[in-house]
């Protein structure tokens, strides 16, 4: 695409400009950022992978991956605010995640050690882990005041933390992991996935396309799924005080 | 002798209000294993009062102790394993009945006492239930009395029961209260029991802890209390609640 071309994608902005105004959204001002932010994040991005596919050097792909993780690990806290050291806890899951997710995509080179293949692939398996570690948050945070109850009939009958907590986490863990299990079973026929539609677009054979859609879809799962649990397991001590009573996290914003 | 239980000036800022205590200086000891009626007006704090003495909610200032040893030493797990709470509202656990009656000896490996469970859901009116149904499914009433039954099967050293007949008809409330009164004889239990039930009150109990004014305000014997409460709350709260009432409750 030339540059001509890109800059008439303004046009976009135009539209949603024109119509805010004439709606009164008031959303001139954010869409102006965002359309900015949007447009400087996603040239730097290119200019650094560019870089970095030229250059193919290791500690700057590591480099890559723990920028990627730390950014995701303070978005997902913010659902978590309140609960001490959660944005640790939130890198801890998710670098496992990543991990493992490397650890069996080129052990059994499924994919290419290169860095066209890795951050891409990274860069999907930790937003999604991103969002899963939110979901779990909120969702502990309903479940944990809503089954209060629930959790003192067990404290009171000399449960440990763990056991006092452990339906509540179960219950948690599966909500947060529904979104993408959800979207496996759609995928392809509401909507083309982005991956997909980018490879295809840029000249891709469309099965060529599917088969790594279908890795990222099977990735995201097990991603999911390992990512809420390693969590769960790491953090449901916070929602307790040091003497074993509910610690009740208030909502901010 | 070292004291069953005590506790001593606790004090517990009301919700809220920062600078209001719900209660302050609240003192007692029991000697020995005794059954005691917590009466007092609602929103005095009688269910906050037990809470904190099963550590499931913090006093402000203040120590609870077990045999001399103070809460604060003792493992919270270990704590309530001796001093159980029974809630005023009953919570069932997701699943059914045999499973909550079931959950203490799933939570600490501990045989389940099937015998002691059928030789009790009889005598509390539950011979009826089909224990495989979902607990949820219950009534109010079968709710109090497995919730009872369940923190029973703990062998408490102390039991704190909230309210605990507040939605049973007189017939199953006579059958709890007749269970406790063996149980406690048996097991020598303390039971420390908030109703609002006097009848109740003098039935089972040998001492009353009227609690008023933000604080501990009586702490007698069941039949001194009712014959000659020393203070003037007291009396009223004698009084009022039972118009049916018939000896003269107070002397002066
Ligand atoms: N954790 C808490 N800390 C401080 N105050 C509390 C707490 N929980 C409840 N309160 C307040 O204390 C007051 C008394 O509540 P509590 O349930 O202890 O009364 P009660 O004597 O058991 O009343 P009732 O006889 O109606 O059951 C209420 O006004 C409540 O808002
Ligand atoms: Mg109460």
């Amino acid at each position: 695409m030339s540059i001509l071309a890109l800059s008439f994608t303004l046009l976009f902005v135009m539209i949603t400009m024109l119509v805010s105004v004439w709606q009164k959204l008031g959303l001139e001002r954010d869409i102006a950022v965002g359309t900015v932010r949007s447009a400087v994040q996603l040239l730097l991005v290119g200019y650094v992978l560019q870089f970095i596919f030229n250059t193919s050097n290791p500690i700057l792909i590591a480099l890559i991956l723990v920028l990627m993780i730390t950014i995701a690990s303070f978005n997902a806290g913010k659902r978590g605010a309140g609960l001490k050291g959660i944005v640790w806890k939130i890198a801890i899951a998710i670098t496992s995640t990543e991990l493992m997710m490397m650890g069996l995509l080129l052990g059994f080179r499924i994919i290419e050690a290169t860095p066209q293949y890795i951050i891409p692939i990274s860069g999907m398996t930790i937003g999604n882990a991103m969002v899963v570690s939110g979901l779990f948050l909120n969702q502990m945070r309903r479940e944990v005041s809503a089954s209060r109850g629930e959790i003192e009939t067990l404290l009171s009958l000399g449960a440990t933390a763990r056991q006092a907590i452990q339906e509540v986490m179960k219950r948690s863990v599966k909500s947060s992991m529904i979104p993408t299990i959800d979207g496996m079973k759609t995928v392809g026929l509401v909507q083309l996935p982005g991956m997909m539609t980018g490879m295809i677009v840029a000249g891709a054979n469309p099965i060529e396309a599917v088969r790594y859609q279908i890795l990222i879809v099977f990735a995201f799962t097990s991603s999911a799924a390992i990512t809420s649990i390693i969590l769960s397991l790491i953090s449901y001590r916070l929602w307790f005080t040091k003497d074993l009573r509910i610690r009740l996290i208030e909502e901010k914003g | 002798m070292k004291p069953v239980f005590h506790m001593q000036q606790l004090r517990k800022k009301h919700e809220g209000k920062e600078n209001q205590a719900l209660f302050a200086n609240v003192t007692a000891e029991i000697a020995d294993p005794t059954v005691i009626a917590l009466l007092g007006v609602s929103g005095q704090g009688k269910s906050t009062l037990l809470r904190i003495l099963a550590s499931l909610e913090h006093a402000d200032e203040g120590d609870i102790g077990l045999h001399n040893i103070s809460q604060r030493e003792m493992d919270p797990r270990l704590w309530r394993m001796k001093v159980c709470y029974v809630a005023q509202q009953s919570v069932m656990l997701t699943g059914s009945i045999e499973h909550n009656l079931k959950t203490v000896s799933l939570l600490h490996r501990i045989p389940y006492e099937d015998k002691l469970v059928n030789h009790l859901l009889p005598r509390l009116g539950l011979d009826h239930l089909d224990l495989s149904k979902s607990a949820l499914e219950l009534s109010g009433g079968e709710k109090q009395r497995i919730s009872l039954l369940r923190a029973l099967l703990l062998h408490p050293e102390v039991l704190l029961l909230d309210e605990i007949t507040a939605s049973l008809d007189r017939s199953s409330k006579q059958m709890v209260e007749q269970v406790l009164q063996e149980w406690h004889q048996q097991e020598g239990t303390t039971m420390i029991w908030v109703t609002h039930d006097i009848e109740q009150a003098k039935q089972i109990s040998q001492t009353v802890w009227f609690m008023g004014e933000g604080t501990l305000l009586e702490n007698c014997s069941t039949e001194a209390f009712f014959e000659q409460p020393a203070t003037e709350l007291a009396r009223n709260y004698v009084q009022a609640p039972s118009v049916s009432y018939k000896e003269d409750p107070c002397p002066f």
